[in-house]
């Protein structure tokens, strides 16, 4: 169903831009589906009739007096305030039966969200699951204490022909084969995708950047994956260069690093943008070998 | 609530003293102090923001204050000085390695205790008060705000002990999603179609039935999502700041690096205005740190209604801390 509403606001969009827009299309149906597939809890909006047959005490007297309140569907409860239904429920003759069926749905919007956990439960996962991956390249290791995170998404920075490839293609070295287990999942480039659907004035760009920046932190943390995306610079104010993409984008990823190139050298100098665990401003070089 | 008085003498006379008033009060709403932020009246009951670009140690002072939290006051004779309290987190968008800079805080706190040895049961009692939960659209954070009444009630019924802090990290995180989901209206025109001004009116009004039911302190960061066009002011006022190292200052040159976004139905809900971080990276001793200035506007008084200049003196609060390596917080 959601992916179904967005085909649609994407479309208004493509008229004007028609490349870059089918391809941030393709690329939001497929992290959508992959999410689906690995989801426990599903959280689908369903209209109150379709709710009757799993639980009866929804039943058509329920879902009239809900209608009289503009209720139709799980989203409209979730906008509604559930003390003043309650309050409505208890002037009309079947109040019990409709404060029971209030206490019902409220049970099934507990189920709605993701589920709570505790600090220990957190460190478990950490350690477990949460493993690092090297880069292949010891400067950047040493920097990143140990390699890139996963669970994690980080963000490459760096003008053209600045080192980016080369290090995913380290990075791809680093996995093991034979193992089943889906590790590296990386977008190269986020830019080229987002940039074409960005200006115009409207939101629907922003919306579908930070939806994607979204799905792809829940596959991280979900799946346990390195997730990695690359970014180019623009230019800014007083000429010094910045990532591409916007404000909005730079809360999104974990980590961000910047990477850039020696002319005519093969040393490439990597400094942290954004991490979440130390200050921004440190800085490694590092040697990729051909 | 007012109850029928007799006679118009009963009216008058007082319902407490001042002393048991403020006896109830305090004991109701308590003041809380948490580093770095202890300069900033902050009581039970209050809804504070965080503003800041990314990154200006936001989620960072969070997890300070998490910790804060969730150590006793005393334990096995040696004084910690927390709250000891229970503590949610409710992340939106997603979570940033929390867990490890938990655990390596717990153990700093250790370490500066002089403890002799890393206490697991301390540490697994303390973990376990520290409550999480990531939500990845509006829909699944009202979800989560609808429960959280039953929710508390059911964690303080095991833990035996209160909730005082609720955390958002970050209020603004589904914005662009909200402003552009137009679905169509279908039915009935008395239902609300979800739109960003619906769904951040909900979300005050489940938090404020939630303070009157469980008083408690909620934080909540923000990214800024509007580009910094007085970023070469900022950088001017930051040098004013830094040199003047004076508690209040007023100035009407001061322009905040940021654009709100948030709907007035969220910004009448604050207690203060949002509290604005700028960080910078300096380098000292051969590492790289981050020096943090928050910045507090505390009031807002005109001066006089009978000149011809309208002039407003902003009185801020200001303070500004050291972070080094995520680890110890320095206050200056």
């Amino acid at each position: 169903m959601e992916v179904g509403l967005d085909i649609k606001f994407f479309q208004r969009e493509r008229r004007k831009k028609e490349e870059g827009g089918v391809l941030i299309h393709q690329l939001y149906i497929v992290l959508h589906v992959t999410t689906a597939r690995g989801e426990r809890g599903k959280c689908e909006m369903a209209p109150l009739k379709y709710l009757e047959q799993e639980y009866p005490i929804l039943d058509s007297n329920f879902q009239n007096f809900c209608a009289t309140h503009g209720i139709f569907s799980e989203e409209d409860l979730l906008l509604h305030d559930l003390h003043v239904l309650v309050a409505f429920a208890e002037q009309q003759s079947t109040s019990e039966r409709l404060k029971q069926g209030i206490t019902q749905v409220l049970s099934i919007i507990d189920g709605q969200h993701q589920p709570w956990l505790n600090g220990m439960e957190l460190l478990e996962d950490a350690q477990l699951n949460k493993h690092v991956l090297s880069t292949g390249c010891e400067g950047i290791d040493l920097l990143l204490q140990g390699g890139l995170r996963m669970g994690q998404l980080t963000e490459l920075v760096g003008a053209s022909s600045s080192g980016k490839t080369q290090l995913e293609l380290n990075l791809r070295s680093q996995i093991q084969k034979g193992d089943c287990q889906v590790q590296l999942l990386i977008v190269d480039s986020m830019s080229s995708l987002v940039t074409p659907i960005l200006g115009g004035g409207g939101s629907q760009g922003h919306a579908l950047m930070t939806s994607a920046g979204f799905l792809l932190k829940k596959l991280a943390h979900e799946h346990n994956l390195v997730v990695l995306v690359t970014n180019h610079t623009v230019g800014g104010e007083g000429g010094i260069s910045k990532p591409a993409l916007g404000e909005s984008w730079k809360s999104i990823p974990h980590v961000r690093l910047r990477l850039s190139h020696d002319q005519g050298s093969s040393i490439y100098n990597v400094s942290v943008f954004k991490h979440p665990s130390m200050a921004s401003g440190k800085a490694a070089r590092f040697t990729i070998y051909d | 609530m007012e109850k029928v008085v007799g006679s118009p003498r009963e009216w008058i006379d007082r319902n407490e003293s001042a002393k048991t008033m403020l006896a109830r009060v305090l004991t109701a709403r308590p003041l809380l102090l948490l580093p770095p932020l202890h300069r900033v009246p902050l009581r039970v009951g209050n809804v504070v923001e965080l503003v800041g670009t990314s990154p200006s140690a936001k989620t960072h002072i969070l997890i300070q204050a998490a910790v804060s939290c969730v150590l006793p006051k005393e334990w096995n004779g040696v004084h910690y000085g927390g709250l000891d309290r229970l503590f949610c987190l409710n992340v939106l968008g997603s979570l940033k390695k929390i867990d490890q800079e938990h655990m390596d805080f717990d153990l700093w706190n250790n370490d500066t205790k002089k403890s002799p040895t890393y206490d697991e049961e301390l540490y697994s009692l303390c973990m376990r008060r520290f409550l999480f939960i990531r939500c990845y659209d509006s829909f699944q954070f009202l979800a989560t705000l609808k429960t959280l009444h039953y929710r508390i009630r059911k964690e303080q019924e095991l833990h035996g002990i209160s909730v005082h802090i609720l955390m958002i990290d970050s209020i603004g995180a589904f914005h662009w999603i909200d402003r552009a989901s137009t679905f169509m209206p279908l039915g009935a025109t008395n239902r609300k179609t979800p739109s960003l001004q619906t769904v951040s009116e909900t979300v005050v009004q489940e938090i404020r039935k939630l303070l009157l039911l469980h008083p408690m302190l909620v934080i909540a960061t923000k990214a800024t999502i509007f580009g910094d066009r007085y970023s070469m002011e900022t950088k001017r006022n930051l040098g004013k700041l830094d040199t003047s190292n004076s508690r209040s200052m007023s100035s009407t040159s001061l322009q905040l690096p940021y654009r709100e976004y948030m709907p007035s139905v969220w910004q009448m809900i604050l207690s203060f205005e949002p509290m604005t971080m700028i960080a910078r990276s300096i380098f000292q001793n051969g590492c790289s740190h981050h020096r943090v200035l928050w910045i507090n506007l505390l009031s807002k008084r005109p001066v006089s209604s009978w000149s011809h200049e309208l002039r407003e003196d902003l009185v801020c609060s200001l303070g500004s801390f050291l972070i080094s390596n995520m680890m110890p917080i320095k206050s200056t």
